[in-house]
C-alpha cells in the first residue's frame, strides 16, 4: 500500500470511483480509493439502474441534462460497454390534478432543453406494451431518460481509473482522518496509514462518520440511512417494459426491465430509518411492492421473483446531496447524501469535484450554492429534490 | 396421439397398472397426448417419446429434464400460458396446454390485474419444510411429543428419496432394513396420517424463512398460485439435497439426467428413462441404479468411475458384475454426443492427475447418460434466513452449522437429513427424530423424558457411523458441531 497520496477518495461507490477517473484524467498522479468492503459494495450494486433528467428544479434538471450528455459517450470514453440505454421514463397520472402538476413540470424541464411531453395513454401503450392504461389519465414521458448497469459502470470506471494510475484499495476502511492546524495531514486505515493533504469524503450514507473522523459534527451534513429495497424477476423477453415506469401517486411504485437479462425490477415507496448495518430484505416489502407492479403490469401476476435485496437511500433533509468543499478544513471535499439519485449523477459529479480540487473551478453545469454541504448549519433547505421509490 | 413408447407394463417389484390414475388428454403444443392423473407433466411428456422440452434463451440448446424434483430449472415449460414453470413437480392436469419454450417469455398484453387478497394463514408449533425420511421421522417423533406441526413439502407426494428406492436397506431391524425405500415411505407416512395434530400440505414450496417477532414465519406457495404464511414457534428444515452435475462436452444435452431423476422416471411413475444407459459413478447410488434400471428392462452397457476403486457396497458391486456390466475405474466421460439428444457418449481412461489418456476413448451407443457423482445439500432456506454456513466437502458442500440436537446458529431453526449433510435414509430418519423431538423440547410441548429419546437415536447414530463408511461422515460432522 502507498503511504503518501496527492487524493486520498474515501468510498468506492460510483460517485468515489468516478472522481478517481477523472483525478486520473486530468493527470493527478497518486490518487488512492479506500473502501471498507469491495467497490460498489454500498448503495451502487443495489440501486435501480434508472437515469433521469425528469426533475422538478432547476439545478437537479441542468445538472441531469448535461449528465445525460456525458453518459451517452461513456461507453467509449471508458472504452467498457456499461450498457447506456435512452429507454425513458414514464410517469402516469392518476388525477386531473396530477396532470396539471405533470404539465407544470414539463414546462420547466422543456425550458432547460428537457424534452419531456405529456402523452396520451394509447401512446403509453405503444411504448410499455403490457402497461394497464385504464387507471391513468396521461403520462410524462422523456425519452432521453434512461439506465445503465451500476455493475459495469464500476467497473468500468475502475478499470480506466486505474489505467491512470489510480489505485483502489479494497477492503481497507478509513478509520481515522489526521487533522492539524485545519489541515488535512493524512488517512489512517486499517491497513497503514496514508500522508495526504486532500480527503473527498464519498462514503453516502456512511459520509457523517467520514466527517466525525475529520473532528465536524456528526451531523453537519446530517445524512440518515433508510432502507430501500427491490425485487426483480426472472428475466422476460427485452423491449416490454423498457422505460422506469413510475405512477408517483401509487407510493411511488415503479417497474423497470433489467438492461441487461430483461428482468423486472421493482421498487416502492416503502421507506424505513434505520441503522448502517440493517440490509434485510422484509416480507411486508415483497407483499405491499408486488401488489403495485401487477397493478401497474397486470401480466407480471405470471411471472416469478428471483430475488429481493435492500440498500440505503442515503438521505439528506431536502434530499439533495451535499456537494463541494467543505471550508473549515483545507483539502476536505464532500460528495454525498445523494437521496436515491445518485447513480445517474455520478458522471458528471465526479468531473466536477475532480475539476474543482485541480483547478479551483469546474465547466461542468452544478450549481455548487445549491449543493453546498453548509447549507444545513445555516439552516437553509432547498425545495426536495424529486424523489421515488 | 403421439404413440405410447416409453410406459413400463411389467415390473418385478411394482405395479403401475395398478397405481395409475384415470386417464386424461393433455396437449404438446397441440398435439393430443394422453397422460394419468396423478402423473407430472414431464413423465407425461417422456412417456411419449418427448425428451426435448425446450430450448436455452441465449444459445438455443436443447434442455431436458435433470432433476425430477424440483430444484435445476431445466424443465421450465409454458403452461396453460404461464411461462417457467417447473414441469417436474406439477402434476398434469386435464386439458391443460404445455408448450416449450425458446425465448424469454413475452407478457399477454392484456391481462385482468389480479385482486390482491390476504394471504391464507395456517400456524401450529412446529413448521416442518420437506417430507423426506428427515421430514417424516420429526413430524411423527414432535407431533407425540405433543407438538402441532405443520408438514410442508413441494413434490405431490410424500416420502423424498425414498419414493423411487426400490431397494431393501441395510442397517438394523429398527432402521428399516431389509425393508424396500418404497415401503418405508408408506409406512412412514401411514404414521403421519394417523396422527391429528400433523397438518400436511403437498404440492408446496417454501419460499422464504423468516424471524418473525417471536415466531418463525415460512413463506409458502401452493400449486404455483396459493400464498399461504405459515407461523410456527419452531422450524425444522428437512429439503433434501440436489444432485450434483460434472463438467464434460455435451452435458446438457436431454438425456444427460441424475441417477435420482433416472429413479423417479422409471420407479415412482413407471416410465422407461431409454433404452441403453451409461452410468457415471460407481458409488452406491450408481451401483442401485444400475440394477434397477436392469430391472426395468433397460440395458446398462457400463459404469465409469473416476476413483481406482468402486465407492459402494461391495455386494452391490457384485451383484452388477455378476449381471453383466463392465465397471471401468480409471475412466470418466469425455463427451456426450447427438443432435438434439444424447445419441453416444464417449469415455476414455485417465492418469493420476485425472488427465484422459489420447488413445483410450471408447464410445457407447446409449440414449441416456446417468450421473450418479454425488449430491449438495440443499441449505438455500437457511443461507436466506441467515444461519452460520461452512463449506465442508466431507457432507457435500455447504452446510449449516449446528448442535448435537441438530439446531442451527439461529434459535428456534433446526435442519435435519441430507440438507445437514449428505448421508443415507436411515441417518437422515434418526436425525429428524432428534430434531423433532428438540424443537418441541425447546418450545415446551415435550416433559423432560423425551431426553432419554433423543439420546437413545444419537446412540444409534454413533453406532450407525461407526462402519468404515461413516468415517468421512463423522470427520465433516465435526468441522460443524458446536455445542
Ligand atoms: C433500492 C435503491 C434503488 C435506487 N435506485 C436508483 C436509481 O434508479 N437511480 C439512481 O441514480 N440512484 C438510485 N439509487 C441511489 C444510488 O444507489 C446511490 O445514490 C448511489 O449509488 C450513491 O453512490 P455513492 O458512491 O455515493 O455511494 P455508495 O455506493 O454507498 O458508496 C459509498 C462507499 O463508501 C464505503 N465506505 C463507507 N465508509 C467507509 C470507510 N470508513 N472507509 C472506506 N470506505 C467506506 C462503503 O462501503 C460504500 O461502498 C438507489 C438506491 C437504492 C438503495
Ligand atoms: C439411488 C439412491 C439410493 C439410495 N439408497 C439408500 C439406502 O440404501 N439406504 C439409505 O439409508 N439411504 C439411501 N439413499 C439416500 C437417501 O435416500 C437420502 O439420504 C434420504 O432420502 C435423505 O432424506 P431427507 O429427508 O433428508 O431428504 P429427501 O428424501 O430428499 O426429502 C426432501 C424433501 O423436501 C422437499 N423439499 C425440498 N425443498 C423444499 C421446499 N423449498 N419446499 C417444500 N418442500 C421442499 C422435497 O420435495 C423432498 O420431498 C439413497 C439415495 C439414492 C439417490
Ligand atoms: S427442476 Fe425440474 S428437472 Fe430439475
Amino acid at each position: 500500500m502507498k503511504s503518501r497520496a496527492e487524493v486520498v477518495i474515501i468510498g468506492g461507490g460510483v460517485i468515489g470511483l468516478s472522481i478517481a477517473y477523472h483525478l486520473g484524467k486530468l493527470g493527478v498522479e497518486d490518487v488512492v480509493v479506500l473502501e471498507k468492503n469491495y467497490i460498489g459494495s454500498g448503495s451502487t450494486f443495489r440501486c435501480a439502474s434508472g437515469i433521469r433528467a425528469q426533475f422538478t428544479d432547476e439545478a437537479n434538471i441542468k445538472l441531469q441534462k448535461y449528465n445525460i450528455e456525458r453518459w451517452k459517450r461513456l461507453s467509449d470514453e471508458l472504452e467498457h460497454d456499461i450498457n447506456f440505454k435512452q429507454s425513458g421514463y414514464l410517469f402516469l397520472a392518476t388525477s386531473e390534478e396530477e396532470v396539471e402538476v405533470f404539465k407544470k413540470n414539463i414546462k420547466l424541464q422543456n425550458k432547460f432543453g428537457v424534452p419531456t411531453r405529456l402523452i396520451s395513454m394509447d401512446e403509453a401503450k405503444e411504448i410499455v406494451p403490457p402497461l394497464n392504461t385504464e387507471p391513468f389519465l396521461a403520462g410524462a414521458w422523456n425519452p432521453e431518460d434512461g439506465k445503465a448497469s451500476p455493475f459495469h459502470v464500476v467497473y468500468g470506471f475502475a478499470k480506466k481509473a486505474k489505467e491512470f494510475g489510480v489505485e483502489i484499495y479494497e477492503y481497507t476502511p478509513a478509520v481515522d482522518i489526521i487533522v492539524e492546524n485545519c489541515e488535512i495531514k493524512g488517512v489512517k486505515t486499517e491497513r497503514g496509514m496514508i500522508k495526504t493533504e486532500t480527503v473527498v469524503n464519498a462514503a453516502n450514507a456512511w459520509a457523517p462518520v467520514v466527517n466525525e473522523m475529520a473532528g465536524l459534527k456528526r451531523d453537519f451534513v446530517p445524512i440518515k440511512p433508510y432502507k430501500h429495497q427491490l425485487v426483480k424477476t426472472e428475466p422476460i423477453a427485452e423491449g416490454q417494459i423498457e422505460p422506469l415506469t413510475c405512477p408517483p401517486a401509487w407510493n411511488d411504485s415503479y417497474v423497470i426491465q433489467d438492461g441487461e437479462d430483461g428482468g423486472v425490477i421493482c421498487g416502492t415507496g416503502l421507506e424505513k430509518l434505520t441503522h448502517l448495518d440493517d440490509v434485510q430484505p422484509t416480507y411486508d416489502f415483497i407483499r405491499e411492492v408486488l401488489k403495485w407492479a401487477t397493478k401497474i403490469i397486470p401480466a407480471l401476476k405470471y411471472v416469478h421473483v428471483v430475488r429481493q435485496w435492500a440498500g440505503f437511500y442515503a438521505k439528506t433533509p431536502d434530499k439533495n446531496p451535499a456537494i463541494g468543499k467543505i471550508n473549515y478544513i483545507d483539502g476536505f471535499y464532500i460528495a454525498a447524501g445523494f437521496s436515491g439519485h445518485g447513480f445517474m449523477m455520478a458522471p458528471g459529479v465526479g468531473e466536477a469535484i475532480a475539476e474543482l480540487i485541480v483547478k479551483g473551478k469546474s465547466k461542468v453545469p452544478l450549481d455548487w450554492d445549491w449543493y453546498d454541504p453548509h447549507r444545513f448549519e445555516r439552516g437553509e433547505l432547498r425545495s426536495a429534490a424529486f424523489q421515488i421509490g | 396421439m403421439l404413440v405410447k413408447l416409453m410406459r413400463l407394463t411389467e415390473h418385478p417389484i411394482l405395479n403401475f397398472q395398478e397405481k395409475r390414475g384415470r386417464k386424461i388428454t393433455i396437449y404438446f403444443e397441440g398435439q393430443p397426448i394422453e397422460a394419468y392423473e396423478g402423473e407430472t407433466i414431464v413423465m407425461a411428456l417422456h412417456a411419449a417419446g418427448i425428451r426435448v422440452l425446450g430450448y436455452s434463451v441465449h444459445k438455443h440448446r436443447p434442455r431436458g429434464l435433470f432433476c425430477a424434483i424440483g430444484k435445476c430449472a431445466s424443465c421450465l415449460m409454458t403452461v396453460n400460458g404461464i411461462p417457467n414453470v417447473r414441469t417436474c413437480i406439477t402434476l398434469v392436469e386435464d386439458g391443460m396446454k404445455i408448450e416449450r419454450q425458446k425465448d424469454k417469455p413475452k407478457l399477454p398484453p392484456t391481462v385482468k390485474p389480479p385482486k390482491f387478497k390476504e394471504a391464507k394463514k395456517v400456524s401450529g408449533d412446529i413448521v416442518i419444510i420437506g417430507g423426506g425420511p428427515a421430514g417424516l421421522m420429526a413430524a411423527i417423533n414432535a407431533a407425540d411429543a405433543g407438538a402441532k406441526v405443520i408438514l410442508l413439502d413441494e413434490n405431490p407426494m410424500l416420502g423424498g428419496q425414498l419414493v423411487k428406492q426400490t431397494h431393501k436397506f441395510f442397517g438394523k431391524r429398527e432402521q428399516f432394513a431389509g425393508v424396500r425405500g418404497v415401503k418405508i415411505a408408506e409406512i412412514l407416512e401411514e404414521e403421519v396420517r394417523k396422527r391429528e395434530n400433523i397438518e400436511i400440505f403437498l404440492e408446496t414450496s417454501a419460499i422464504m424463512l423468516l424471524q418473525d417477532g417471536d415466531e418463525k414465519l415460512v413463506v409458502g406457495v401452493r400449486k404455483n398460485k396459493e400464498l399461504i404464511e405459515f407461523r410456527g414457534k419452531a422450524v425444522i428444515v428437512a429439503t433434501g439435497a440436489m444432485e450434483k452435475m460434472i463438467p464434460f462436452e455435451g452435458n446438457d444435452l436431454p438425456g444427460v439426467y441424475g441417477a435420482g431423476a433416472i429413479q423417479t422416471l422409471m420407479n415412482t411413475y413407471g416410465v422407461k428413462p431409454g433404452d441403453r444407459v451409461l452410468i457415471v459413478g460407481a458409488g452406491n447410488v450408481g451401483l442401485i441404479l444400475a440394477y434397477q434400471l436392469i430391472q426395468a428392462g433397460v440395458d446398462v452397457k457400463a459404469i465409469v468411475e473416476a476413483m481406482p476403486k468402486i465407492g459402494g457396497y461391495f455386494v452391490h458391486a457384485a451383484k452388477i458384475r455378476r449381471l453383466g456390466v463392465p465397471i471401468l475405474t480409471r475412466h470418466t466421460i469425455l463427451r456426450a454426443e447427438g443432435k438434439e439428444k444424447v445419441e453416444r457418449a464417449v469415455v476414455a481412461q485417465i492418469d493420476e492427475k485425472w488427465r484422459s489418456i489420447p488413445g483410450t476413448e471408447k464410445v457407447f451407443d446409449v440414449d441416456v447418460i446417468a450421473l450418479a457423482v454425488g449430491l449438495r445439500p440443499s441449505i438455500e432456506l437457511l443461507h436466506q434466513v441467515g444461519c452460520q454456513i461452512k463449506y465442508v466437502p466431507e457432507l457435500g458442500g455447504h452446510v449449516v452449522i449446528r448442535d448435537s440436537r441438530m439446531e442451527t446458529t439461529i434459535k428456534g431453526i433446526f435442519v435435519a437429513g441430507d440438507s445437514a449433510g449428505i448421508e443415507e435414509a436411515t441417518t437422515a430418519m434418526l436425525e429428524g427424530k432428534i430434531a423433532g423431538i428438540a424443537a418441541a423440547l425447546e418450545i415446551g410441548t415435550a416433559s423432560s423424558e423425551w431426553f432419554k429419546e433423543i439420546e437413545k437415536a444419537q446412540k444409534e447414530l454413533d453406532e450407525f457411523r461407526a462402519g468404515p463408511f461413516g468415517r468421512k461422515v463423522l470427520e465433516g460432522i465435526k468441522k460443524v458441531v458446536v455445542e
